[in-house]
């Protein structure tokens, strides 16, 4: 019976979205975490009789056909990229985008990630880095015993050297533009890399061309949104069950054609 | 006697494949812009075999599915490029199996910055497919469908096309085509849909009703063990008849 199998495909769809959802749930305060969407499509259908087909010689046609449909499948878990709010946290090195765009980080193999959390440290050597201690491009080191660390909104990195009064600038970070942010591959810890989906990156500075502002001593919340997403639990969750009824009842229907067989 | 049992089988027949319809509406229970299907049954009428039974019988036969097209419930997601459609019309996709119709407006961008359904397929807006540049900020969809965006440190807004949106006169000779999108069917063009908005940030979500499908499930599943008890008693008693009839005394 082609239900069973149908039955099968909707709780396995439904199983998918409530694993997307529980990802969500657990990286609610995950910094810059966007969240994503399972989206699903109805499968192939099987014509077994045509709409159109003339059932006459005078042109009558069928005026509806018989389509049975084989089910649901999953077509992507798509990322929204909204922007998440903002937090502050007086912490200097703590830099949040406020738009579009991506920092660029420089893995230990030489290539290139990309973040929006810019929650930055210094490594050993001065240089500021990602929580994983990998660089964020253009390199800038801070020289030692310098006061007043500032990142300005264009990302111009500016301290004041010891025994100095005035600030001198660093460098400036970029930010990397994607055509199409969502079509990037998350590779976890907050990283991001560049697939042919996405298109190439764009490297930029903030605040010109459309790009993102930077925000000093904040840093961007997760954009899960709580409620929409137990919502979203509950109705995977009934559509779950209600899947596995229809398979209790092509079951029962197996059954009764079984037990006409004494 | 043997037209009972055939009788019943064709009953038992069209409600398994009434169950396979009700099966897939509620796997497709959360696809987006999916339309839930229903099952027509006609009666057909045959001579029968012997004709002092009354001459006919009848049968019955799945003549056909229809769609559910209205509206499903609109979910606001917040998403730019999310739309749903307001009234009787279709966004027309180009795939790779030629010119489709679908209801499910969860667009994403490409590489290349074309507006692509899920699957990667071209939206069509009225002059073809709408392309975005690296630059483009703040798309905004308006109620006719016109996209457009803030391009670069612009303050003012640039066009980028406007959807197109279809609709046809006999909605239900659309055929499903699988992916949430429809086929038009070759008597029945389509047409610019006049009388439908779009709003953007919104999803529409599946038509099927959970509780509707499970009494359909339910009647089914009744009728059917009915017609397998009636099969039953017809063939207990077709057993006794042998049986008496047949019994030789010694």
């Amino acid at each position: 019976m082609r239900a069973l199998s149908t039955a099968a495909t909707g709780m396995m769809a439904m199983e998918l979205n409530v694993q997307v959802i529980s990802n969500n749930l657990a990286n609610m305060t995950t910094t810059s975490y966007k969240r994503q969407r399972a989206e699903f499509q109805d499968l192939l259908y099987d014509h077994l009789s045509r709409v159109g087909t003339q059932t006459s010689a005078q042109g009558n046609m069928l005026p509806v056909g018989i389509d049975l449909g084989s089910g649901v499948k999953t077509v992507g878990t798509g990322r929204l990229m909204s922007q998440g709010s903002m937090t502050q946290t007086t912490n200097p090195m703590d830099v949040a985008i406020r738009g579009d765009g991506f920092f660029k980080v420089q893995m230990p193999d030489g290539t290139y990630n990309y973040t929006r959390d810019g929650s930055f440290k210094t490594d050993a050597q001065g240089r500021i880095v990602t929580a994983q201690g990998n660089v964020v491009q253009p390199a800038i080191t801070i020289p030692a015993n310098s006061t007043g660390l500032t990142i300005n909104a264009q990302g111009q990195v500016s301290v004041i050297p010891a025994g100095t009064t005035t600030p001198t600038i660093l460098g400036q970070l970029t930010l990397t533009r994607f055509i199409n942010p969502a079509g990037l591959l998350p590779i976890g810890d907050n990283m991001y890399q560049e697939t042919p989906a996405s298109g190439t990156p764009q490297d930029g500075l903030a605040a010109t061309d459309g790009t993102g502002d930077l925000l000093q001593g904040n840093l961007e919340q997760s954009n899960v949104d709580s409620v929409s997403e137990i919502t979203n639990l509950i109705t995977a969750q009934r559509a779950y069950e209600m899947n596995s009824k229809v398979i209790t009842a092509a079951d029962q229907m197996l059954q009764a054609t079984s037990n006409l067989m004494r | 006697m043997q037209n009972a049992f055939l009788v019943g089988l064709s009953r038992q027949v069209a409600l398994s494949r009434e169950l396979d319809v009700v099966a897939n509406n509620i796997a497709n229970m959360n696809t987006n812009g999916y339309k839930a299907d229903g099952s027509l049954f006609e009666e057909y009428l045959a001579t029968s075999a012997r004709s002092d039974t009354g001459g006919r019988i009848s049968f019955v036969r799945d003549r056909g599915i229809w769609h559910d097209m209205t509206a499903g419930q609109i979910e606001s997601t917040g998403n730019p490029l999310d739309v749903a459609i307001d009234g009787d019309a279709f966004f027309a996709v180009q795939t790779a199996r030629g010119e489709r119709y679908t209801r499910n407006g969860a667009f994403h961008l490409n590489a290349t910055g074309q507006l692509v359904t899920s699957e990667g397929d071209a939206v069509l807006g009225t002059g073809g497919p709408i392309t975005f540049q690296p630059n483009d900020k703040q798309i905004s969809i308006a109620a006719d469908g016109t996209v457009s965006v803030r391009e670069g440190a612009n303050k003012t807004s640039t066009q980028r096309g406007t959807l197109r949106l279809v609709a046809f006169a006999k909605p239900q000779q659309l055929q499903k085509d699988g992916g949430s999108t429809f086929k038009a069917s070759p008597g029945d063009a389509p047409q610019a849909a006049t009388g439908a908005k779009i709003a953007q940030g919104a999803l529409e979500k599946s038509n099927v009703r959970g509780v509707v499908e499970m009494s359909r499930m339910i009647e089914i599943t009744r009728s059917y063990t009915q017609v397998a008890t009636l099969l039953q008693q017809q063939s207990d008693l077709s057993q006794q008849s042998v049986d008496k009839l047949a019994d030789v005394p010694n």
